[in-house]
C-alpha cells in the first residue's frame, strides 16, 4: 500500500452551499481527527455519524459539524478516512480545512482520492481509462479555478515575472560559466533593480489575492461606537432582519453579533459589536475586548456616532482608533433628533436614521464603491492556500537573495538560492528548464566563441 | 573482397578524441580492439581551438581521467600554459583549462596508442557497417576490405558528408583540407538511424610574425600550475603567453559591409549552428550596439608561428576575413595562415541511443562525439570513455557502466542527449548539473574511485592513495566538528592574533573555520594539533566545512532525485496501453523508452498529468505483478 501521507480537499467543491464537505484520508487519519474534533464520545467507529465541534489547538470553536469516519479496507479509497459535514460557507469551509492541513494533513494533488482508490484495488483496471480522464478533467478544473482570473486576465504579471527570474537566473550563469568573457553586459546594481521588480510583483499578486478574496471568500465589515449610539439598531436596518438585541441601556450588546448580507453579490459579514468605552465590570471588560479584536480583523469599519448628542471622551477614543486607518466609513446615527454633535471638519459623515431608514441605502452604496473602489477586473485574482503560501516564502526567499547580492556570495551558493526562487512559484509560473536559462543566456549577453 | 582474418572485439572508427578513449579504454580492459581512422597522422589532433578543459569541461577531463582515460595525462604532458579559471569565485566552479600545443598533443596520442597492447591502429576510410541479424558483426573500407568485430564504436566527429565553407566556396571535406567521409553515413541510414545536420565554424590562424604583440597586454597562465590528471606528480609545465586584443566599429562595420559573402546570411548552410559559439558575423549582427568583441590570440604550436584567433570563428569571404582583421589592434599588419571556414555535417540524432551510448536499433553498434549533436573535445572524450566501457561491458556480459546526473557531468551529458536530443551541438555547461556545488573538479576523483575501481578502471595502488586522501580529508573534518575551544583569555588573545572576533561561549572548530576570513592553514597556526593536510585537503576540508548548509541542501535535492530515479519503468511498458495521454507525449515516450520516472519528467513537454498517470500505471503493474 503506498503511504504519501494524509491528504485533504474540499469534496463539495469551493462554492457556497448550504453544506460543505472536507474530505481527509490517509493512515493515521483518525488520529487526526481525534485531534481537532470534540464529539461526546470519543471512540470512533466506522460507518457511524458523529455529532460535535471542531475546535483549534487554543480550544476556540472551529464549526460545529458532522463527521463520517471509514475504516480500511472499506473506504472510498482503502484507506482509514473521514469526512466532515460543516456549514457551506466558504469561509468556513477554508477554516476547517486550514485546521485539517495544520494538523499534519497536506492538500490533496487532483485526483488523488480516486488515484489511491485504485492504487488499493478498490477501483477495478477496467476502470483505468475513466478514472484516468477524470485526473485529466480534474486537474484541468483545478487548473482553470487556481488560474481562472490568473491566466486569463494577469499572463503580464505572470509572464514578468518569470522573466525576471530567468533573467536572474541567467546572468548568474554567465557570471560563472563565461569568466573569460567581456562582460560589459552585465551590470550589477541592475539585479538588485529587477530582484526588487520581482519582490513587487510577488506582493502585487498577493494584494490582488486579497482583493480577490472580497469575491470568493467574502468580506468582513464591523460596527463599532461608543454604547447606545445604535449599531445594533444599524446591523438590524443593514440586514434587514432583528439579529440583535436593542435597547436604550448603554451597553446592551457584550458580545459579537453577527449576520450576512449579500451586497450585488459580494458576501458580507456584519458583525455587531459591544460599545467601547472605559468599561465598568468584567463582562463589559471582555465585550469591549472583542470589539477591538474585530477592528483588528475587519476588511472595513464602520464607526457609528450619535448626532443628538455633543462630542464626548468616549467618541474622541472612537476618533482615535480609526485615525490612521483608511477602511472607514462614518455614520451619523439618529438624524432625526435635533443635531448637536460637531465632528472635525476633515470628516464627511454619512447621515442616517435607523428609527427614520433614512440614509440606508447611501451608506450601501458608499460600502459597495469602498470594496470595489480600485478594483479593477483584471487585478483580481484567485489562488489557493498553497499559492499564497510558496508567494510568501518566495518574499521572504528573495530578501536572502538580496542580502546574498550584497555581500557578494559566491554565485554557485546564490544559483542554490535563485533555483529555490524558482521552485517556490513553479506552481505558479511554470517550471524553469535549463533550457529557458541557457536561451536567455545567449540572447541577452554576448558570450561564447 | 578481402576478409581480414584477425578477427576483432571491438573496432572503433574515427582516431578523434573519442576514438582515442574508447580505443584505449577497450585495449586496457584487455579487448582484442582496432582502431581504424582516415589517416594516422591526423590522431587526436585538435580541429578546433588549441585549448582543453574550460568551465564545466574541465569536470569532464578529470572524469575521463578517473576512468583510465588518456586526455588529462595527455593535455599534463603537451599543455603551453595551465590556468584554474573563476579563481575570484568559490571552489565549486573552478575550473582547470590548458593551452595545447597541437602536434606535440596529437603525436604523444597517437604514441600512446601505438603502445597500447590489444589495440591495433589501421588507416582507412570505412564506408559501410555490416549487420547480420540486428547485431553489429564488422565494417567494410573504402578499398573493400572488411574488418570483423563484436562491437563497433563509431566516433567519426565532423566527417560524416563533411562540406566546408568559405564565403561563398564549397568543398567536400570532413576538417580543414582532409578527406569526407561521404559514403559512411549511407551506411547508417540505411541500419534504420535518422540523420540530421548540423553546423559549426573555426577562426583564422595568423602568422605570429606579423602581430604586433608589444600593443597587446598578455595573459600568463598560473604560477602554481595544477595538472588535471590526478597521476601527474612533479607539475612543471611551461607558461606560455595569450594576448588580448579587441574588435572595434570599423571592424563591425566591414563585416556588416560584406554579408551578403557570407555563406550563413546568404542561406547557403542548411545544418543548425549553435548559439554557443556564435561566428562574429553573428555576434555583430546580434548584438549591435556592442562596441567591442574581445579576441584571444592563442599559441597552438611551440615550434610554429601559428597564432589561433579566439572568438572570431567566420565563414565570411576570405577577402573580407583579411579586411576585418587588419582593423583590430596589433592585426594591423596581419598575414592568415589558413582562413577561418564553416563546415555542415551529418551527426545521429542520439535519442535513437541508450544511456550506454549503444544504439537502440542495432545491438553492439555504439555512437561516441560529435556524430552524436555534441560539439568539443572534451564532450567527445567523456562519450568515448563510456561508448568504450560500455562496449567492454556488452561484449563481458556485465552490467552496464551508467554515471547518474548526480555522480558526474558526463552522466548530465548523456542522459541530456538520449533524453532531450540534439536540435543545435550541444555543449556543457555547469548549469546544466543540477548538483554543482557537489559535483566538483576538485573532488572527481574522489567520488568516482568507487565506482571506476569497481569496474576495473584505476589499479589498486591508485585506488589505496585516494582512499587515503579521503580518509583524512574526513578525519580531519570530523575533528573540527568535535573539538570544541572555551571563550578563554588565551583563546580569544589567539583568534585576536590572526584578526578575528573572539568568542562568547564554548564554540567547535569547525563554526571558526567557517568564518570567510578564516581558512585551514590559518587556524591550524593557533590550533597545531589539527592534522597536516596537503593544499587539495586543505581546501576539500574548507570546503566541507563552510559551505555545509548549502552542501545538505543539496544533498537533500539528490535524495529526491534519486526516490524519482529509483522508480524503474519496465522496458516493456506499453504506452499505448495508458488511457489519457496526448498523442504528442506519446509519442515522445515511445521513442525515448525513458529508463525511469526522473528520465520520463525530464523528457521536454513532458506535464505532470502525464507523470502522474505513467506512475499510477507502473505502480499498478507493479502491484499486480507481486504475489497477493
Ligand atoms: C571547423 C570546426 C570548428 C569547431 N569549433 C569548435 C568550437 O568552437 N568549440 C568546440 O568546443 N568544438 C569545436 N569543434 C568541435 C571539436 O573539434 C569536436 O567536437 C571534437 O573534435 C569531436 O571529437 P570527435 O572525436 O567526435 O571527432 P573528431 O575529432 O572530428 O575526429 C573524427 C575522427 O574520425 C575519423 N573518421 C571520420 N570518418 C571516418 C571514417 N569513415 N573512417 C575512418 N575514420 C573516420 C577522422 O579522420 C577523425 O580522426 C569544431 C570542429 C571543427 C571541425
Ligand atoms: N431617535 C433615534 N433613536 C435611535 C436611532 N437608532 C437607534 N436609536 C435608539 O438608540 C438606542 C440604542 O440603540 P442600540 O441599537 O441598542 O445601540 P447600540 O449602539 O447597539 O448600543 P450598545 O449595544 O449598548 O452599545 C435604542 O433605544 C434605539 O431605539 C435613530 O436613528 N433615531
Ligand atoms: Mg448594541
Amino acid at each position: 500500500m503506498i503511504d504519501d501521507g494524509i491528504i485533504a480537499a474540499i469534496a463539495s467543491g469551493y462554492v457556497e452551499s448550504a453544506i460543505g464537505i472536507i474530505r481527509v484520508s490517509g493512515k493515521n487519519s483518525i488520529e487526526l481527527l481525534k485531534k481537532i474534533f470534540y464529539p461526546k464520545k470519543n471512540t470512533f467507529e466506522p460507518y457511524k455519524i458523529y455529532h460535535g465541534f471542531l475546535k483549534d489547538s487554543n480550544q476556540k470553536i472551529v464549526d460545529e459539524v458532522l463527521v463520517s469516519v471509514f475504516k480500511s479496507p472499506h473506504s472510498y479509497t482503502g484507506e482509514d478516512s473521514f469526512e466532515i459535514n460543516c456549514h457551506g460557507g466558504l469561509l468556513i469551509m477554508q477554516n476547517v480545512l486550514d485546521l485539517v492541513l495544520k494538523n499534519g494533513a497536506r492538500l490533496a494533488l487532483p485526483g488523488e482520492f480516486t488515484k489511491r482508490a485504485f492504487l488499493n484495488d478498490k477501483i477495478d483496471l477496467l476502470q483505468a481509462n475513466a478514472i484516468v480522464n477524470l485526473i485529466k478533467a480534474k486537474t484541468q478544473k483545478a487548473l482553470d479555478i487556481a488560474f481562472g482570473q490568473l491566466l486569463k486576465k494577469n499572463t503580464t504579471i505572470i509572464e514578468e515575472l518569470r522573466e525576471k527570474i530567468i533573467f536572474l537566473m541567467a546572468e548568474n550563469e554567465v557570471l560563472i560559466d563565461h569568466p573569460d568573457e567581456d562582460l560589459s553586459d552585465v551590470d550589477l546594481n541592475k539585479r538588485l533593480l529587477i530582484l526588487n521588480e520581482i519582490t513587487k510583483l510577488i506582493q502585487k499578486l498577493l494584494k490582488f489575492s486579497e482583493k480577490g478574496k472580497y469575491f470568493f471568500e467574502g468580506v468582513n465589515v464591523a460596527i463599532i461606537g461608543k454604547p447606545n449610539v445604535g449599531k445594533s439598531s444599524l446591523l438590524n436596518e443593514l440586514t434587514g432582519h432583528n439579529r440583535a438585541i436593542v435597547t436604550d441601556i448603554p451597553g446592551t450588546t457584550t458580545d459579537i453579533v453577527s449576520e450576512t448580507l449579500n451586497l450585488n453579490g459580494i458576501p458580507i459579514k456584519i458583525l455587531d459589536t459591544a460599545g467601547i468605552r472605559k468599561h465598568s465590570n468584567k463582562i463589559e471588560y471582555l465585550g469591549i475586548k472583542k470589539s477591538h479584536e474585530a477592528i483588528d480583523e475587519a476588511d472595513i469599519i464602520i464607526a457609528v456616532f450619535d448626532s443628538s448628542r455633543i462630542l464626548d471622551k468616549n467618541d474622541e477614543d472612537i476618533l482615535n482608533i480609526i485615525k490612521n486607518k483608511k477602511n472607514v466609513l462614518i455614520v451619523l446615527n439618529k438624524s432625526d433628533l435635533k443635531r448637536k454633535l460637531l465632528l472635525p471638519l476633515n470628516i464627511d459623515p454619512i447621515e442616517i436614521s435607523c428609527t427614520k431608514k433614512t440614509g440606508i441605502n447611501t451608506l450601501k452604496s458608499r460600502l459597495y464603491n469602498m470594496l470595489i473602489e480600485d478594483y479593477n477586473e483584471s487585478e483580481v485574482v484567485s489562488l489557493n492556500t498553497s499559492q499564497i503560501i510558496a508567494l510568501k516564502s518566495a518574499l521572504k526567499h528573495a530578501k536572502k537573495i538580496k542580502k546574498a547580492y550584497i555581500d557578494s556570495l559566491d554565485p554557485a551558493l546564490i544559483s542554490i538560492d535563485l533555483q529555490q526562487l524558482a521552485d517556490y512559484i513553479e506552481q505558479i509560473i511554470g517550471k524553469i528548464e535549463n533550457e529557458d536559462i541557457l536561451d536567455n543566456v545567449f540572447k541577452n549577453f554576448c558570450v561564447g566563441k | 573482397m578481402y576478409i581480414y582474418p584477425k578477427k576483432y572485439d571491438c573496432i572503433v572508427i574515427g582516431g578523434g578524441h573519442a576514438g582515442c578513449e574508447a580505443a584505449l579504454i577497450c585495449a586496457r580492459l584487455k579487448l582484442n580492439t582496432l582502431l581504424i581512422t582516415i589517416s594516422v597522422d591526423t590522431i587526436g589532433a585538435m580541429s578546433c581551438n588549441p585549448a582543453i578543459g574550460g568551465l564545466a569541461k574541465g569536470h569532464l577531463v578529470k572524469e575521463v581521467d578517473i576512468f583510465g582515460g588518456e586526455m588529462a595525462r595527455n593535455i599534463d604532458e603537451t599543455g603551453l600554459q595551465f590556468k584554474i579559471l573563476n579563481k575570484s569565485k568559490g571552489p565549486a566552479v573552478w575550473s582547470s583549462r590548458a593551452q595545447a600545443d597541437m602536434p606535440a598533443y596529437r603525436l604523444r596520442m597517437k604514441h600512446t596508442l601505438e603502445h597500447q597492447d590489444y589495440l591495433d591502429v589501421k588507416q582507412a576510410n570505412v564506408e559501410e557497417i555490416v549487420i547480420e541479424d540486428g547485431k553489429i558483426k564488422g565494417v567494410i573500407t573504402h578499398i573493400g576490405n572488411e574488418f570483423l568485430c563484436d562491437a563497433l564504436i563509431i566516433a567519426t566527429g565532423t566527417f560524416l558528408k563533411g562540406k566546408i565553407f568559405i564565403g561563398l566556396n564549397e568543398f567536400h571535406a570532413g576538417r580543414a583540407w582532409e578527406p569526407p567521409a561521404d559514403k559512411l553515413s549511407e551506411s547508417l541510414a540505411k541500419a534504420g538511424l535518422v540523420i540530421g545536420r548540423l553546423k559549426t565554424g573555426t577562426t583564422p590562424r595568423l602568422d605570429g610574425r606579423t602581430i604586433d604583440f608589444d600593443a597587446l597586454e598578455p595573459q600568463m597562465g598560473d604560477d602554481e600550475p595544477i595538472p588535471f590528471s590526478f597521476k601527474t606528480k612533479n607539475f612543471n609545465p611551461p607558461n606560455y603567453p595569450c594576448y588580448l586584443t579587441y574588435t572595434n566599429t570599423k571592424t563591425h562595420e566591414v563585416i556588416r559591409e560584406n554579408l551578403d559573402k557570407s555563406p550563413l546570411y546568404s542561406g547557403m548552410i542548411h545544418g543548425i549552428g549553435t548559439r554557443y559559439c556564435p561566428s562574429i558575423e553573428d555576434k555583430v549582427v546580434k548584438f549591435p550596439d556592442r562596441e567591442r568583441h574581445q579576441i584571444f590570440l592563442e599559441p597552438q604550436d611551440a615550434n610554429s608561428n601559428e597564432i589561433y584567433a579566439d572568438g572570431l570563428n567566420t565563414s565570411l569571404d576570405y577577402e573580407v576575413q583579411v579586411k576585418y582583421l587588419r582593423t583590430i589592434k596589433g592585426l594591423e599588419k596581419v598575414e592568415i595562415i589558413r582562413p577561418g571556414y564553416a563546415i555542415e555535417y551529418d551527426f545521429v540524432n542520439p535519442i535513437q541511443l541508450k544511456h550506454t551510448l549503444e544504439t537502440k536499433k542495432i545491438r553492439g553498434l555504439f555512437l561516441a562525439g560529435q556524430i552524436n549533436g555534441t560539439s568539443g573535445y572534451e564532450e567527445a572524450a567523456a562519450q568515448g570513455m563510456v561508448a568504450g566501457i560500455n562496449a567492454a561491458m556488452y561484449l563481458l556480459e556485465k552490467p552496464p557502466f551508467i554515471l547518474a546526473r548526480d555522480e558526474a557531468y558526463t552522466g548530465v551529458m548523456i542522459d541530456d542527449l538520449v533524453t532531450k536530443g540534439v536540435k543545435e551541438p550541444y555543449r556543457i555547461f555547469t548549469s546544466r548539473a543540477e548538483y554543482r556545488l557537489l559535483l566538483r573538479e576538485d573532488n572527481t576523483h574522489l567520488r568516482l574511485a568507487e565506482k571506476s575501481y569497481e569496474y576495473g578502471l584505476i589499479d589498486k595502488v591508485h585506488y589505496e592513495e585516494i582512499q587515503e586522501h579521503i580518509k583524512k580529508v574526513n578525519e580531519a573534518i570530523n575533528i573540527l566538528k568535535t573539538t570544541y575551544a572555551m571563550p578563554s583569555i588565551d583563546f580569544n588573545k589567539r583568534l585576536e592574533s590572526i584578526n578575528t572576533k573572539p568568542i562568547k561561549t564554548k564554540v567547535s572548530l569547525s563554526k571558526i573555520l567557517a568564518r570567510p576570513e578564516i581558512n585551514y592553514s590559518l587556524l591550524q597556526t593557533i590550533v597545531p594539533d589539527l592534522p597536516l593536510l596537503n593544499k587539495i585537503q586543505m581546501q576539500q576540508t574548507e570546503i566541507e566545512i563552510k559551505y555545509e548548509g548549502y552542501i545538505n541542501l543539496q544533498k537533500q535535492q539528490i535524495e529526491k532525485f534519486k526516490k524519482l530515479e529509483s522508480i524503474v519503468i519496465p522496458e516493456d511498458f506499453d504506452y499505448d496501453k495508458v488511457a489519457g495521454l496526448s498523442a504528442e507525449i506519446r509519442t515522445r515516450l515511445k521513442e525515448i523508452m525513458p529508463k525511469t520516472l526522473g528520465q520520463a519528467m525530464r523528457i521536454p513537454g513532458m506535464t505532470p498529468v502525464a507523470i502522474q498517470i505513467i506512475s499510477i500505471f507502473i505502480h499498478k503493474k507493479h502491484v499486480q505483478s507481486k504475489p497477493a
